[in-house]
């Protein structure tokens, strides 16, 4: 039974089937195959997969991010972005990064920024004769960081279902982005050197206190949002919501850049791009419901157990699953479905949730840039009107080191979760 | 059945962006109570209630302007009449699961209907479990409509070729 | 889709052959804590189930695997998609059935011997009809377990009533419960359970409630608002071991009085489970340096008392609340 439904989840998705509908129909197949569960056990957990108060923060989140994009504050983190890193050494590219580190600090997704900061960026790279493959690389690659960087929809998600906090995750993230932004900046010096781009004019003193000026408040969301969870003046739904009505008010009012009668629309690219995610999600559930009666947690456990037993192979196994996982599905329902079966397993292992959920939650962000699904990675190909398959060789270099940053805080999680332990020990 | 179908994604639309405001004008209501020390016990439940409405609204509307992630990889391979082909077959295979979600769904209103809600005890499940049959009615709606689209270009290459 | 013995593992050919009077048996809670006397309890059932049917019947236990919400596990013992399931009276009230609220009362019971006469003598086996009727037999009562004694905990001991002014006291938000706790000059406040640790950390809310087994576990003796224990005793609580009563008729006669016998055997392992616990928490509390002190319960259950008049009528269940203060 379980060959055939993998087959028809193949031979489904092959074919052109909405994913989030392939694992639907392969759930109601594989739940009629078991006699002792009716059927309208399928959609009854697809409502109660989402009957839960953390999702809610998915579209104040996706929220946020449109209004940022709307309001046009992505263009003034640019801006500043190109006036801090511009005169390095290929400074279009420094600044695409650097800017994808501040607009994660706002965002809680990746495809936002890829979008927003693409649009506007891959372009006028091309112009400053840059090839179009590092334009899109650099565009999709850095765009991950918004995921790693909190706030983050996947480690709500991750929190949600293990119970781990979701303050300690969003602390635990700060680090590791850090780290893989720094490293592509590195890495985009490095080629910038060798393929001789262009930097851009240093900036007078005056024009940088503006635009830091102009950024600053946009700039403290992440504080407000973090600081708040972190200190337990809100909860993470709350978190979001004060998120999305910030970004709203300073747009209104502050930069007065976005206009009352452009919230309809941004309400239902909101709606749009939440639901797209959020019904995955509960297809998801339902699959994720067939998987528990055949209990995989309790055999993923005696498996490890009996052929594994070291922490360090199931750390590893759990990258390269989640890593192929991500290939093809997006992270909110791979947590959904995969997650529970490690779960069992990684405490067996003694592996600490919020360490797991980081080390989850960074391997699917690499899959946003991975073809054939990435997110990222379609988005900024589609900008930059290059080829899929030319726009990932790109990638790869990119890829590497998000791989590198994983793994070495997979096996030095210290220094991940330094932060979180200085500022509130009692998350852990 | 183009009219018809627009008409009820208009209404659909309304509907969704309505439950998503709602969802979000609770959310804020509880932030500021719980602020100002005062315990509101319904908030939780009418928030995500209806943020479930707005995600299986938003996933019908979703899949009548056909933006559900799908990998195209063969779609594009193809050409001419067995393209055409797979995406009749595509839309009818939709059609079937959303049957079997609309029948189930309904089963489930029935057996729950009168389940009441936590915190708002007069208010019945129903209400909720409800919008499963008006998103998988939809979702056959627009797949339907697709298909007879899908039907005519194939029989209108049938007669060019 | 009922009565099968398929379990889908690869080559399911065998359709028919003996699977009329073998049962499998899907036994759920909501903790996904495998140390929890739910866990015994439930195990238990499956032990004897299994062994006093010879392996006719199979009993499948799922420790939050399929549900941590009691109400999503209810809908599956209706549907059919569980078998077993535990649940407390606040969840059964959301199925339309309101005297299960009686056993949520508080101070309703003065002791365990107290809450134990009565769940096993006649008002046990009333409100057993009941819920069997007003459910029209979807859901039927096998035993009565319990989720411990519940006290107060917080950041200050409490040695009158008056300690409690104007304190935040996260605890549920249902009718009764809450409208008691407002009462003693608490301000009942809603924290998710998973979150509670963290808002008695850091100052969020100032008390809260629950039996040892469960906020020791949970570590909030050790945080800074909930360090102080006050025996308070306020809830001996009830849950209800059901099953669904269609499907129960529809098992042979053998097969029942199989059910109910693992049933009354996993009655007596919860509570011993449960018992031992809660004494062996309460160390844990102790030797962690949480203070418990004891209180004076009269004012308390003098100010429950109208309380408890006033709800019995709203859910007319006057002639039972009668009974169960007849069994003290
Ligand atoms: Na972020
Ligand atoms: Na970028």
């Amino acid at each position: 039974m379980g060959i055939f439904l993998v087959a028809t989840f193949i031979l489904l998705l092959l074919i052109g089937i909405p994913i989030a509908f392939v694992i639907g129909i392969v759930a109601l197949l594989g739940i009629t195959n078991i006699e002792y569960i009716p059927e309208v056990t399928v959609p009854m957990k697809m409502v109660n997969g989402l009957d839960s108060f953390v999702l809610l923060a998915v579209p104040l989140f996706i929220l946020a991010a449109n209004l940022m994009n709307s309001g046009k504050i992505s263009e003034r983190l640019v801006q500043f972005a190109l006036a801090i890193v511009g005169s390095i050494k290929g400074g279009l590219a420094q600044a695409n990064v650097l800017v994808s580190m501040m607009f994660a600090g706002v965002s809680g997704a990746s495809q936002a920024d890829t979008a927003g900061v693409g649009k506007i960026l891959i372009p006028s790279m091309k112009e400053n004769g840059y090839d179009t493959e590092t334009s899109v690389g650099v565009t999709a690659a850095s765009s991950t960081v918004g995921v790693i960087i909190p706030p983050s929809i996947p480690m709500v998600i991750f929190a949600g279902i293990t119970n781990a906090s979701v303050g300690a995750l969003f602390l635990a993230g700060i680090i590791p982005g850090i780290l893989v932004a720094v490293a592509m900046m590195i890495f985009v010096y490095i080629i910038a050197k060798k393929k001789d781009f262009r930097s851009y004019e240093r900036v007078s003193a005056k024009t940088f206190f503006k635009l830091l000026a102009d950024s600053i408040p946009a700039l403290l969301t992440p504080i407000i949002i973090v600081g708040g969870i972190v200190t337990g003046v809100f909860t993470a739904t709350e978190s979001a919501a004060i998120a999305s009505v910030y970004t709203l008010l300073i747009s209104m009012f502050y930069y007065r850049t976005l206009k009352i009668k452009e919230l309809p629309k941004i309400l239902f690219d909101t709606l749009a791009l939440s639901s797209l995610s959020l019904f995955a999600l509960a297809a998801a559930s339902g699959l994720g419901e067939l998987m528990s009666y055949y209990q995989l947690g309790v055999q993923a456990q005696e498996f490890f157990t009996n052929y594994v037993d070291a922490k360090w192979v199931f750390i590893l196994i759990t990258i390269a699953f989640f890593l192929f996982i991500g290939t093809f599905m997006d992270a909110i329902p791979a947590m959904i479905l995969f997650v529970p079966v490690i779960m069992p397993t990684a405490a067996e292992f003694g592996v600490d949730p919020v360490q797991l959920g980081l080390i989850v939650v960074m391997t699917l962000a690499i899959g946003l840039i991975t073809p054939p699904y990435g997110l990222c990675l379609l988005l900024a190909a589609k900008i930059g009107e290059l080829p899929v398959e030319r726009s990932f060789r790109a990638v790869l270099p990119f890829m590497a080191i998000i791989i590198a940053v994983l793994v070495f805080i997979a096996f030095f999680p210290d220094v991940a979760m330094h932060i979180p332990k200085l500022i509130n020990p009692s998350l852990f | 059945m183009d009219k018809a179908v627009k008409f009820v994604e208009r209404i659909q639309i309304a509907l969704g962006l309505f439950f998503l405001t709602v969802f979000f004008v609770v959310i804020l209501f509880q932030i500021a109570t719980r602020h100002l020390g005062i315990s509101i016990i319904w908030t939780e439940e009418v928030a995500t209630y209806s943020f479930i409405w707005s995600v299986l609204m938003g996933a019908a509307i979703m899949v009548n302007r056909r933006e559900h992630f799908n990998f195209d990889v063969i779609q594009k391979k193809l050409k001419g009449k067995m393209k055409l082909g797979l995406n009749l077959f595509n839309d009818a295979v939709l059609i079937v699961f959303n049957i079997a979600l609309l029948s189930y769904g309904i089963d489930v209103v029935n057996q729950f209907w009168d389940y009441t809600w936590t915190s708002l005890p007069d208010m019945k499940m129903g209400y909720i479990w409800i919008a499963v049959p008006i998103m998988a009615a939809t979702m056959i709606l627009y797949s339907t409509n697709h298909l007879i689209r899908h039907v005519k270009e194939f029989l209108g290459k049938g007669v060019q070729s | 889709a009922c009565g099968g013995s398929d379990e889908g593992s690869g080559d399911s050919g065998s359709e028919g052959e003996g699977s009329s009077d073998s049962i499998k048996i899907v036994a759920a809670h909501n903790q996904t804590n495998e140390e929890n006397p739910y866990q015994d309890g439930l195990l238990k059932f499956k032990e004897v189930a299994e062994s006093e049917s010879d392996g006719n019947i199979e009993v499948e236990v799922h420790a939050g695997t399929i549900g941590t919400s009691e109400s999503e596990l209810v809908e599956k013992l209706k549907t059919g998609a569980a078998d077993v399931v535990l649940v407390s009276p606040g969840f059964m009230t959301s199925t339309g059935i309101d005297e299960v609220n009686l056993f949520a009362f508080p101070y309703l019971f003065d002791s365990y011997d107290h809450w134990e006469s009565v769940v096993q003598g006649e008002v046990g086996d009333e409100m057993g009809q009941i819920i069997n009727e007003e459910s029209n037999n979807d859901f039927k009562l096998l035993g009565y377990w319990t989720a411990g004694v519940r006290h107060y905990y917080g950041k200050e001991p409490i040695n009158s009533m008056d300690d409690l002014e104007g304190k935040t006291l996260r605890t549920q938000t249902s009718g009764v419960i809450s409208d008691f706790w407002e009462q003693t000059g608490a301000v009942p406040t809603s924290v998710a359970w998973g979150e509670l640790y963290q808002a008695l950390q850091q100052d969020t809310v100032d008390s809260a409630e629950n039996a040892y087994p469960y906020f020791v576990q949970q570590d909030h003796h050790n945080t800074d608002n909930g360090q102080y224990i006050t025996e308070t005793g306020h809830d001996y609580t009830t849950r209800f071991l059901l099953t669904n009563g269609n499907k129960f008729d529809e098992y042979t006669e053998e097969q029942q009085e199989i059910i109910n016998q693992a049933a009354e055997a996993s009655v007596e392992a919860e509570w011993e489970s449960l018992y031992s616990q809660e004494d062996e928490y309460k160390e844990i509390a102790q030797e962690d340096g949480a203070e418990i002190n004891q209180i004076d319960r009269q004012p308390f259950i003098d100010l429950a008392k109208p309380l408890q008049d006033e709800y019995a009528e709203e859910y007319g269940v006057t002639d039972l609340l009668e009974k169960v203060r007849e069994a003290k």
